[in-house]
């Protein structure tokens, strides 16, 4: 099948959907690849790096849709792109289909497919074509430099020969993808990194960033909502929330806010006051500015000031300001939905409506709208089993505990001592003395083997096995005094004996001397 | 000739030098050295004994000796690494078969004594149970031909035949049980040693098998064991200790046929306490100190052996040799996700970005005999700066410590092969993982599903790591069948082919 990538039209959008890196995977699956001229050049992809990469570059997008039974672009399509949409023809692009309803239904009377790559559902079968996510984690890392570049400072603390610099603080409000992306960069930078959200599971991940949870002192519930993303939170919590935050905001630098609630507007978490107190020259990203904004200062598309010198940036184009990195991300997640598409890898597209991926990813098809999907089968994220954290114990617990231990430790002790010492009697008062010399030896034996044995190495397991098998050939002084024996089928099984456990001794020494000398030190 | 009292002597520093070769085995350079003690005391042991008091054939002894000796030098200069678990084994049967042969000759010789002793006792005029030796005014009592024939073959009797006469009643019946017991252990060792041999070496098939009635059936013939054994301390012939041989050569085949092939380190183990147990039991009914001191030795070395091993499978030592897993208490939990292929090339490039990789080799690299291929991408990656180390789960392998001296002889250096507490910790700090032919050791169902038939066995935490790629055959579950949700985590990708293949495409790309 051809499948074929259009320039976008939107104006300042400077992705692509298709690399040449993409374009070569996509032809493993039998397909062919078709690209509009000029697509890629504002992600840095010159048209000659696809023809290199055996794509087929036509003229204008009406060419593309023509003859591509597939098509594929980065931002919903415009009315214009709908219209040439065509039966039985496939359009893979974002779609927001709560925005878009009039075109969705447009394009399902057209009999065509749309594969909205934001509805792709967030299970970990599949994290490879979920888009939002690899665009979000641009937008976050983005969003972390734009505001260092507003920031008058340094973000990691230095002492110089011209003085100390304290490190900036960073605090990122909302830790899903974005959130984690940007609070791995600001740590990465040197900044001091708080973090906040609803969902206290992801505490743990915050941590092992290296950034802080921001805990609130409130019981009740809260956490997440259906498919990995966070749901609306309690009055009470938010009140909380926002008590928290104002507590914060004086000593705060630079504030990123990424908390979007599926279809709903943006929540206001960073309110009017908290701005006022953040010191001159501070900042604030607001990744969710495209809904509304986590503060409502913020302007859609804008870098404002306020009167306080608080910078606050709007910007909703964080992933076409890195359009080479995120048509790369974007160009697999695409790459990634082909390949399910394409479970023959024949070049046949199979569209299996029983797939959850595909259904749930599938808004119209075959002149139906399909939206929105059934829910999915598996939750996002597991849900943790609620751990009940360990008391700690205090110390004249943990004291009691261990006496408590050693003392059944001393009646077992006592008692197998004392079950072993009247077998003993049992033995000693019926066998003879003769019988008893060599016991005494035997038990001996047994305690000087197992304190010896237990010092060894776990790496010399093997050896130890080599060297007991030699020195267990010590049979041999059995035969050795059975030998002198008149009856010669006894000198016979005798010189058999001899024989064998030589070749134990001999060779049990010899492998293990071979085994031990290959150990090097580095 | 060397005096007894002299043989003694050289009986005790042999028995000082085992202890030390065994203690030296507690880190890698003492170790070479303690090997030498070993040696030595093994030397002197045998020496003192060849030309100690009452042995003879001197010749057919040096013969045999060096026979023996040639093969165990051409079989150790000779085997490859991989083939260590057969060899422990087939050394293993060497010393049961040797206490088997050694406990009937001991019968043979108890029958001859016997009837000496019952002649002489007649015509000293005393009752058999009374008669001592040597006899009290033997000269002037003993006139006859016949009797003077009797004493000059009590005279002639030598080493242990000597010792035989001056037994008293109760000391034989002692020996009788001892003889029983050289045997069965023996016995069960020496065939229980050539089945574990063949399915290590691939000539039997690793599948646990057995007999319609399984274990009942050992349980009777252990039965039948020990009604022999009691028709035998009751004086019944020399058939009756063969065939208490022959049923313990039975039991030792079917256990063994019913243990499967991942379950040998145990057996193996199981395998080294019982020959040495049997060589105690021999040094018994001989009452030879040296060889009971180096018995107890091997048998405690073999326990304690069993006893790690079944510890770092979280089972019962019982549950092991009678084969199969325990009870499984309700439905396990269902595995999410999707294994995900990856391709040389990404390892590759996971690798050049990794600054910390631990390798997880198990029983499948041995298989595919890729530990040369993973030595030289170790030192590929070290010399690019980064850390590599090894983690050793206890049971990798088909030996305890097998891992270990497969990479010791591709050549990869000791100090960075670590053992599982060693390194468990370090998961989180690792950037890429790489597991090569292991499976239940890295289960994270142990950790984490009550309900798992592994449930509670300590493994390597590489699902902490950032990133792990397993390298594997085949889509299949381990050895025990389980599924391993290791495989669907998000963080972790599989590598399918021939693992030596596999590493040297990566070292290739590197």
């Amino acid at each position: 099948m051809k499948i074929g990538v259009v320039r976008e039209s939107h104006e300042g959008e400077a992705r692509v959907a298709l690399t040449p890196q993409s374009a070569e995977q996509i032809a493993k699956l039998g397909h062919e690849c078709m690209v509009e001229a000029g697509a890629g050049s504002r992600a840095d992809i010159s048209d000659d790096l696809y023809r290199a990469a055996g794509v087929e570059v036509v003229e204008t997008a009406a060419d593309v849709f023509d003859r591509c039974d597939v098509v594929a672009k980065v931002r919903p399509p415009t009315e214009d792109e709908v219209e040439r949409l065509r039966e039985g023809q496939t359009l893979i692009s974002f779609f927001y289909p709560a925005e878009n309803e009039e075109l969705m239904k447009r394009a399902s009377e057209k009999g065509a497919t749309l594969i909205a790559m934001d509805m792709v559902p967030r299970i970990s079968r599949a994290q490879k074509m979920d888009a939002l996510s690899s665009m979000a984690n641009i937008a976050g890392y983005r969003a972390v430099i734009e505001s260092a570049n507003n920031f008058g400072r340094f973000l990691t603390g230095q002492i110089t020969a011209a003085g100390k610099v304290p490190p900036a603080k960073v605090l990122v409000v909302g830790a899903g993808v974005a959130g984690l992306a940007a609070i791995g960069t600001a740590t990465s930078l040197g900044a001091i990194t708080y973090a906040f959200d609803v969902r206290p599971e992801v505490a743990e991940q915050v941590q092992s960033m290296g950034a802080e949870f921001v805990f609130l002192d409130f019981e009740g519930e809260q956490g997440a909502g259906e498919g990995g993303y966070a749901a609306p939170s309690s009055p009470e919590f938010r009140e909380a929330q926002l008590a928290k935050f104002r507590e914060l905001a004086p000593d705060i630098d630079i504030v990123i806010t990424t908390a979007l609630i599926p279809n709903r507007e943006a929540p206001e978490l960073w309110t009017e006051d908290m701005v006022k107190a953040m010191k001159p020259g501070s900042v604030i990203v607001d990744l969710a500015a495209e809904k509304g904004g986590n503060c409502k200062l913020t302007v859609k598309d804008q870098r404002i000031v306020t009167d306080n010198g608080v910078v606050i940036i709007g910007y909703t184009d964080f992933p076409s300001r890195m359009a080479k990195q995120s048509s790369t991300l974007y160009a697999t997640n695409i790459r990634h939905m082909l390949t399910d598409l394409t479970p023959g890898k024949d070049g046949q597209i199979n569209h299996n409506m029983d797939d959850d991926v595909i259904r749930g990813a599938t808004i119209t098809h075959k002149n139906d709208v399909t939206w929105p999907p059934p829910k999915p089968k598996q939750a996002a994220q597991a849900q943790p089993a609620k751990r009940e954290k360990p008391k700690e114990k205090t110390a004249a617990e943990k004291r009691a505990d261990e006496a408590a231990a050693f003392a059944t430790q001393t009646r077992n002790q006592v008692g197998m001592l004392a079950i072993g010492a009247l077998l003993l009697l049992i033995v000693g008062a019926y066998a003879p003395e003769s019988f008893m010399s060599h016991f005494i030896v035997f038990a001996l034996a047994c305690f000087v083997g197992f304190q010896v044995i237990w010092g060894v190495a776990h790496s010399l397991h093997t050896p130890l096995m080599a060297v007991t098998n030699a020195i267990s050939g010590i049979v041999i002084l059995g035969a050795l005094l059975q030998i002198g024996s008149g009856n010669l089928l006894v000198i016979f099984l005798s010189l058999v004996s001899v024989l064998i456990a030589s070749i134990n001794i001999v060779g049990g020494f010899l492998v293990t001397r071979r085994m031990l000398a290959m150990f090097v030190k580095s | 000739m060397i005096e007894s009292g002299l043989q003694s002597a050289a009986y005790i520093v042999a028995a000082i030098l085992f202890i030390l070769s065994l203690g030296g085995l507690k880190d890698q350079e003492s170790a070479k050295r303690a090997i030498w003690y070993g040696i030595a005391g093994m030397a002197l042991a045998v020496v003192a004994t060849v030309f100690g008091p009452g042995v003879q054939n001197v010749w057919l002894i040096l013969l045999a000796i060096a026979a023996g000796g040639f093969a165990g030098y051409y079989i150790a200069g000779k085997v490859q690494m991989t083939e260590m678990p057969q060899l422990v084994a087939a050394l293993h049967s060497f010393v049961g078969l040797a206490a088997v042969f050694i406990g009937l000759n001991a019968d043979l010789m108890l029958g001859e004594v016997l009837e000496l002793r019952y002649g002489l006792a007649a015509l000293s005029g005393v009752a058999p149970e009374t008669f001592l030796w040597p006899i009290p005014s033997a000269g002037t009592l003993f006139t006859t031909p016949e009797a003077l024939a009797l004493m000059e073959r009590a005279e002639n009797l030598t080493g242990f035949g000597k010792s035989l006469l001056a037994k008293d009643a109760v000391e034989i019946a002692i020996l009788r049980v001892e003889v029983f017991l050289g045997i069965f252990i023996g016995a069960v060792t020496f065939t229980g040693s050539v089945i574990a041999y063949g399915k290590l070496a691939g000539q039997v098939d690793g599948k646990p098998k057995q007999f319609p009635g399984g274990h009942m059936l050992n349980l009777g013939a252990l039965i039948v064991c020990l009604i022999l054994g009691i028709l035998y301390f009751n004086g019944a012939g020399i058939w009756s200790i063969f065939l208490v041989a022959i049923i313990a050569g039975f039991i030792g085949y079917h256990l063994i046929m019913g243990i499967g092939g991942a379950d040998m380190p145990v057996v193996v183990s199981m395998l080294n306490s019982y020959s040495g147990w049997a060589a105690a039991a021999i040094g018994f009914t001989l009452g030879n100190d040296l060889l009971i001191v180096t018995g107890a030795l091997v048998g405690s070395s073999g326990a304690i052996l069993s006893y790690i091993m079944c510890k770092a499978m979280n089972r019962q030592f019982v549950s092991v040799i009678l084969g199969g897993f325990g009870g499984v208490s309700g439905p396990q939990l269902e595995v999410e996700g999707e294994m995900v292929p990856t391709d040389v090339d990404s390892v590759a490039d996971a690798l050049k970005e990794a600054d910390s990789v631990v390798i997880v080799p198990g029983y499948g690299m041995a298989v595919a005999q890729a530990q040369q291929a993973v030595s030289e991408l170790t030192k590929k990656l070290r010399d690019a700066g980064k850390t590599v180390r090894f983690a050793i789960h206890p049971v990798a392998g088909r030996l305890p410590g097998h891992m270990n001296v497969l990479l010791a002889e591709a050549k990869v250096p000791y100090d960075i092969v670590l053992e599982m507490d060693e390194i468990n910790d370090e998961f989180g700090s690792t950037d890429v993982v790489i597991v090569i032919g292991s499976n239940d050791i890295v289960n994270p169902a142990a950790n984490d599903d009550p309900n798992s038939p592994i449930a509670g066995m300590p493994v390597l935490h590489v699902w902490e790591a950032n990133q792990v790629f397993v390298s594997k055959r085949g889509q299949g579950t381990g050895y025990s069948g389980i599924e391993n949700p290791l495989f669907f985590k998000e963080n972790t990708r599989m590598l399918y082919g021939d693992a030596k293949d596999s590493v040297q495409a990566i070292l290739q790309k590197l």
